[in-house]
């Protein structure tokens, strides 16, 4: 049953025992009306007896016909006021002695008669104060009960108050305390608790709910301990690998400036900072960080300022010289932290010691140039050879004099590609060094011209300059834009068929720059070509196997070296029709 | 016309020398820079062709050498190098050097090089 029910239920008993005592009280109230309706008639019958006794008395003095009139009416009204049947049988005896008296005639007998009269009436009388004094009690025990009973029901009532309150003190109020020293001691941590019974009841099912909530709390708190023992694992494991990754790892506060991580590569790179701001500052002077040409740098204007700024810097090099003596070529990463808000925190810079690749890059550097140069001597006999015999003569057979130029032609052939792979390496290692200066582009056309005029003789075709008045001379490494534009040429001497055209145009294009175009009428180069042009090892299909073959590397080379220069090459072919490539090269200023 | 020619390489000593004569050079060889300073004084050459890098003494040392002694200062000098680029040609100018040819050289014209290189005297 439950809680709600059985309170239901008291109060119920409660205002019924209200309801029940409203009806008690009335009911006495009627009682008392009752019994005080028969006190008022009593007293009133009283009068009435003690007028008939005095009408008697004075019926026995003077027989009046008014008196009898009295006496007639009084004693016709009097069974009416009387309750008893015995005082009306009484009455009627008395009454039927009285008119015997009247009937009788005067004398002794009839004297007698009233006397007889009057000591019955005096008996009547007796008896019927008796019977008023029983009346009496009764009404007064009956309106005892009634006080006790209007007394006792709110007696009753408070008892069952009483227990009403008790009853809800132990099934409801000592749960609930039980119930909060349990919370108690949980928030204190301990969850050995006793709990009060489940009964079947809202307490029940509050101590049930409270059990399992001590459940899910436990279970919750195992899970949380879980989760923070992986984050701390996760979080040892990071820190592991931050430590022991072979880069050097640095964060920066932007508040204070200062290093607040750095793993153990950053430590055997660039040590510990001091902890006062004047050491630190000695301390930093004392590194001296410059490009890998030398050039001075300012870390904290080359990187601070700009990471800070929200820039993420991505592999850059630079060149630490270390106050201990070391000199460490460093590539160098940074990016910035920021805040769930966006703001910028700090930095972190990755350093990776680079003095490996920088020795890797110088052995490569040096095993192309080794190579170059040991190739190049036995070449240099070769040629030579070559060139001697077919220059004498020697060869009586015409198939053997042929046999010596195919060898002469590759062996010319071989050397280009070994001057051509030691121009790749150098561009690519960044290490090839342009002279730019004020050429006169008369000059330039000349010496290109001049280079290539044996092949163009050898090729029946004719050279042609094509150069615009008024041209102003070009910014550019002389031995350079003249190895382009040979290459060029030699390119389209290639394309170009037997008694035709090759001409080397140069013109201004305004905006500072100059122009030179070498246009061939060869076969053109198909479209979808056209975009590899300009890669490494590229060479167009059918390429005249008669003529000297390229090396593959000739316009990878221009382009680079056009770039280098601050120019570009473009190239425009049809098929049928000829090709034009155009090389722009900026023009000496003043 | 008489070329003192300095040349470890006997492959290339040998195309060296035939391509001279046949220009119509008197060519005396040898195989080092050490070599060369010892027969230079002998020979009394027009001019002398310097392979830039040999065994015992370099081109470099022994063009320094022989511009740095009064009896063979004025006798022009050319070197025999890998590449020819203008840096290395400053170079060699800015030893004493008339000029640099580069190999593989010209066979042909190695004699046509060599005197325009001297230049009209």
């Amino acid at each position: 049953m439950s809680i709600r029910a059985r309170i239901f239920s008291v109060v119920g008993v409660v205002i019924a025992a209200a309801f029940l005592q409203t009806l008690i009280v009335l009911q006495v109230e009627d009682r008392r009306a009752t019994a005080a309706a028969a006190l008022d008639r009593s007293i009133w019958r009283l009068e009435n007896q003690a007028d008939l006794g005095r009408l008697i008395v004075e019926l026995d003095a003077s027989e009046s016909d008014r008196l009898w009139g009295l006496y007639e009416r009084t004693v016709a009204l009097l069974p009416d006021v009387l309750d008893s049947p015995e005082s009306k049988r009484e009455l009627a005896a008395i009454d039927a002695l009285v008119r015997d008296w009247r009937a009788a005639p005067p004398g002794d007998a009839r004297a007698a008669m009233m006397a007889r009269i009057r000591s019955e009436f005096d008996r009547f009388a007796t008896r019927e104060r008796g019977r008023l004094g029983e009346e009496r009690i009764r009404v007064n025990s009956q309106s005892l009960q009634s006080t006790l009973l209007t007394l006792g029901i709110p007696a009753v009532a408070i008892v069952m108050l009483l227990v009403l309150v008790a009853f809800v003190a132990r099934i409801l109020l000592d749960p609930l305390a039980a119930i909060a020293n349990s919370a108690r001691q949980i928030s204190g941590g301990s969850f050995d608790v006793t709990l009060p019974r489940e009964s079947k009841d809202e307490i029940g099912d509050l101590v049930r709910a409270f059990r399992e909530m001590i459940t899910g709390v436990q279970r919750r708190e195992r899970e949380v301990t879980e989760a923070r023992n992986k984050a701390e694992r996760e979080h040892e494991r990071l820190k592991a690998t931050i430590e022991t990754v072979p880069v050097a790892l640095v964060i920066v506060d932007t508040v204070s400036g200062r290093i607040v991580l750095r793993n153990r590569a950053a430590g055997a790179l660039i040590g510990r900072e001091p902890d006062d701001d004047a050491g630190r500052e000695a301390y930093w002077r004392a590194f001296r960080v410059t490009t890998r040409e030398g050039a001075p740098v300012d870390v904290r204007a080359w990187g601070a300022a700009r990471v800070l700024q929200g820039q993420t810097i991505v592999g850059e090099e630079l060149v630490v010289r270390h106050p201990d003596g070391r000199e460490i070529p460093m590539l160098v990463s940074a990016a910035p932290l920021r805040d769930e808000d966006g703001r910028i925190t700090g930095g972190v810079a990755a350093l990776q010691d680079i003095t490996s690749l920088y020795e890797v890059d110088r052995l490569k550097s040096e095993f192309v140039s080794i190579v170059s140069h040991e190739l190049r001597t036995p070449l240099t006999s070769i040629k030579g050879a070559l060139q001697l015999l077919i220059d004498e003569g020697m060869a009586a057979d015409p198939d053997h004099s042929m046999l010596l130029n195919v060898a002469l032609s590759n062996t010319e052939r071989l050397v280009r590609i070994i001057n051509d792979i030691l121009d790749i390496s150098k561009i690519e290692a960044g290490k090839l060094e342009l002279n730019a200066r004020p050429l006169a582009v008369a000059d330039v056309v000349q010496h290109s011209i001049q280079n290539v005029d044996p092949i163009a003789r050898g090729a029946l075709v004719t050279l042609r300059t094509d150069i615009e008045a008024g041209v102003p001379p070009v910014q550019a490494d002389l031995d350079r834009i003249i190895q382009v534009l040979v290459n060029l040429l030699s390119n389209a001497l290639k394309a170009a068929p037997p008694r035709s055209e090759v001409t080397l145009a140069a013109r201004s294009t305004g905006g500072g720059f100059v122009a030179f175009s070498v246009t061939d009428r060869g076969p053109g180069i198909p479209p979808d070509k056209l975009g590899l042009l300009f890669q490494k090892f590229q060479q167009l299909d059918g390429a005249n196997t008669r003529k000297a073959r390229g090396t593959g590397l000739g316009l990878a080379i221009v382009k680079a070296l056009v770039e280098m220069q601050g120019g570009a090459v473009t190239v425009e072919s049809a098929v049928g029709n000829g090709s034009t490539f155009t090389v722009t090269v900026p023009a000496a200023r003043g | 016309m008489k070329v003192l020619l300095a040349e470890d390489e006997p492959d290339v000593q040998l195309i060296a020398r035939l391509s001279l004569k046949k220009a119509g050079f008197t060519v005396v060889t040898v195989g080092n820079g050490v070599e060369a300073l010892e027969r230079v004084a002998d020979e009394r050459p027009d001019v002398i062709l310097l392979d830039w890098m040999m065994p015992d003494m370099d081109g470099y040392e022994t063009c320094r050498r022989l511009k740095a002694d009064p009896a063979t200062a004025a006798i022009p000098v050319i070197f025999l190098t890998a590449r020819v680029q203008e840096a290395e040609v400053a170079r060699a100018i800015a030893l004493g050097a008339v000029g640099c040819i580069g190999k593989p050289f010209d066979a042909l014209a190695l004699g046509t090089q060599v005197m325009e290189l001297l230049g009209p005297r």
